[in-house]
């Protein structure tokens, strides 16, 4: 099993001098299902969006299927993009155009701009949007405007925009937060079901309500199913001895399909 | 309320202590603005004296007693557009196509004046404050001064008065359409980012819908002010129907001046109940 995607040695210094992340480096393995958790604040977010440089990197390699993203530029960083999906707390719909448009904005990349503007959308990528939303099981909503639907229902729609970009990678961005405990879990059910049978690698994180080492145990496995394992992960001033890169060392020494790594608080 | 914060040894907040009767911070306030509007009072030294009632009653009656010679062509030279209805149904196109005009530029320059959209490189944000700031000095001159300058440069007459109302308004148009699309929500931009869009997909696909309705709503808030302002642009050399207003009243042609103005007050309240009726059924 070789990494899809590998960090090593990234920081993120933001121009206000905050370190929200110092030194992280993890390999994620394919078809794995890693959940990044740790405090409000302690760098996940940004962590995330420096694997698609929504985020820009300030030191550090990010590979992703062998290429090097941090190093990417202008249509070669948009080739990567394209091949790993995204989807967000807010689901970040473009509220006031319909659902199937939103799901089409998945095959942008894969399309000119001037298409953007005067061509109609091919029936392929029209076919793969209903196939997609059927997926989630809101084919039928095809033609609501996206902020008719409900919050469980607008994230199925991110997922779909992201599963039209025949991604190999997914990113989840507290896909869940803003989503009741019955809704989150079915949105969590549709991920699940990514990994396992389309093997699309998953990397989330979750916000975390109280110190990291009070997670409860039961809800983790609820949330995020039975073969999620714990692992620290965090700045080796944060966990005492052990540095960012042994933890995922032992994250991926854990025999699971699944692995859970938590960040610690930046160091301020 | 004092008693509360004495009782407990705390600081009473200076908003218990002051007395609005006694303070004299606000008393100095308001005896300064006396002072201010008394000065001016004495500077400016409004004379009364030459106003005659008599006489001001008899051109009010004059004004009423409209002159419906200026609404057909008088001689063999004039033809629709020279009549006070032709001038004024071309007064109020020229407060549109003004108003286009305006669009064309204020459109694409809105973008290059939006922070969001700007501030992702030192180059562009350097554009970004550049724009901004020519929005802000177009805005700052009165659209009057502005049409008298353009009468100078190109001629009095309705190009000075469509450029100069078209120059405004690019200020204008420009600082609200900018607003709109920093107001957007910027989760869609980082979604279709991250879909591996272009730059121009990302406006396209996540900007351009969000926008769409402040901009139209911004744009028939500047056209109903644009017909309204277009009538006296003729006092200041921007043509129309302003022209024949001042010729009026300069030949103390009151029953003319009369007609016109009634002409005026009625398009400008038509335009006003026709851009609450568009802007309710659009929002």
């Amino acid at each position: 099993m070789a990494a899809v995607l590998s960090i090593q040695n990234l920081v993120k210094v933001y121009p206000s001098g905050t370190r929200a992340i110092d030194d992280v480096s993890l390999d994620i393995e394919h078809g794995e299902f890693v959940v990044l958790i740790g405090l409000s604040g302690s760098g996940k977010s940004s962590l995330l969006r420096c694997i698609n440089r929504l985020v820009e990197p300030t030191s550090g390699h990010v590979i992703f299927e062998g290429a090097d993203i941090t190093r990417a530029r202008g249509g070669e960083l948009r080739r990567i993009r394209r091949r790993i999906g995204m989807i967000f707390q807010q689901f970040n719909l473009v509220r006031r155009t319909s659902v199937l448009s939103n799901t089409l904005a998945g095959r942008l990349g894969y399309r000119s701009a001037l298409r953007t503007i005067i061509g109609r959308p091919s029936r392929e990528d029209v076919a793969a949007a209903f196939e997609n939303l059927g997926r989630v099981g809101i084919a039928d909503k095809a033609f609501a405007r996206a902020d008719a639907l409900s919050g469980g229902q607008q994230q199925r729609v991110g997922i779909a925009r992201a599963l039209m970009q025949h991604p190999e990678l997914m990113l989840a961005d507290e896909p869940v937060a803003s989503l009741d405990p019955a809704t989150s879990h079915s949105v969590m059910k549709y991920l699940e079901e990514i990994n396992k049978k389309d093997g699309i690698t998953v990397n989330g994180k979750v916000a975390f309500d109280g110190k990291p080492d009070a997670i409860d145990e039961r809800r983790f496995k609820e949330i995020y199913g039975e073969d999620a394992v714990e692992v620290e992960i965090g700045p080796s001033r944060v966990t005492d001895s052990m540095s960012a890169a042994e933890a995922a060392a032992l994250a991926l020494a854990q025999d699971s399909t699944t692995a859970a790594a938590k960040l610690g608080l930046p160091d301020r | 309320m004092a008693e509360y914060f004495i009782a407990r040894g705390l600081p009473v907040p200076r908003e218990l202590e002051r007395n609005p009767l006694t303070d004299w911070r606000r008393l100095s306030v308001i005896a300064g603005a006396i002072l201010v509007f008394y000065v001016g009072l004495r500077i400016t030294n409004p004379d009364f004296s030459r106003a005659n009632p008599e006489y001001a009653a008899s051109v009010i009656a004059q004004l009423f007693h409209w002159d419906l010679r200026i609404l057909t062509p008088q001689n063999e030279f004039e033809t629709f557009w020279d009549t006070a209805e032709g001038l004024m149904i071309a007064t109020i196109f020229l407060g549109i196509v003004a108003t286009g005009f305006s669009i064309l530029v204020a459109l694409p320059l809105s973008f290059l004046g939006a922070r969001n959209i700007m501030s992702g490189h030192p180059v562009t944000a350097a554009i970004y404050i550049f724009v901004r700031f020519l929005f802000t000095v177009i805005r700052s001159i009165d659209v009057l001064i502005v049409v008298i300058i353009f009468g100078v440069l190109i001629g009095i007459g309705t190009a000075a008065g469509v450029v100069g109302l078209a120059f405004h308004n690019v200020g204008v148009l420009g600082k609200l359409y900018s607003e709109a699309i920093e107001g957007i929500d910027a989760g869609p931009l980082e979604a279709i980012t991250a879909t591996g869009a272009s730059r121009f997909q990302v406006i396209w696909t996540a900007v351009l819908p969000q926008i769409i309705n402040p901009y139209i709503s911004f744009t028939i808030y500047r056209l109903d002010a644009n017909v309204r302002l277009a009538p006296i642009l003729g006092y200041v050399g921007g043509g129309g129907i302003g022209v024949l207003l001042f010729q009026s009243i300069q030949l103390l042609q009151y029953g003319a001046a009369g007609l016109i103005i009634f002409m005026i007050v009625v398009t400008v309240a038509a335009m006003d109940f026709a851009s609450a009726q568009i802007r309710r059924r659009l929002i």
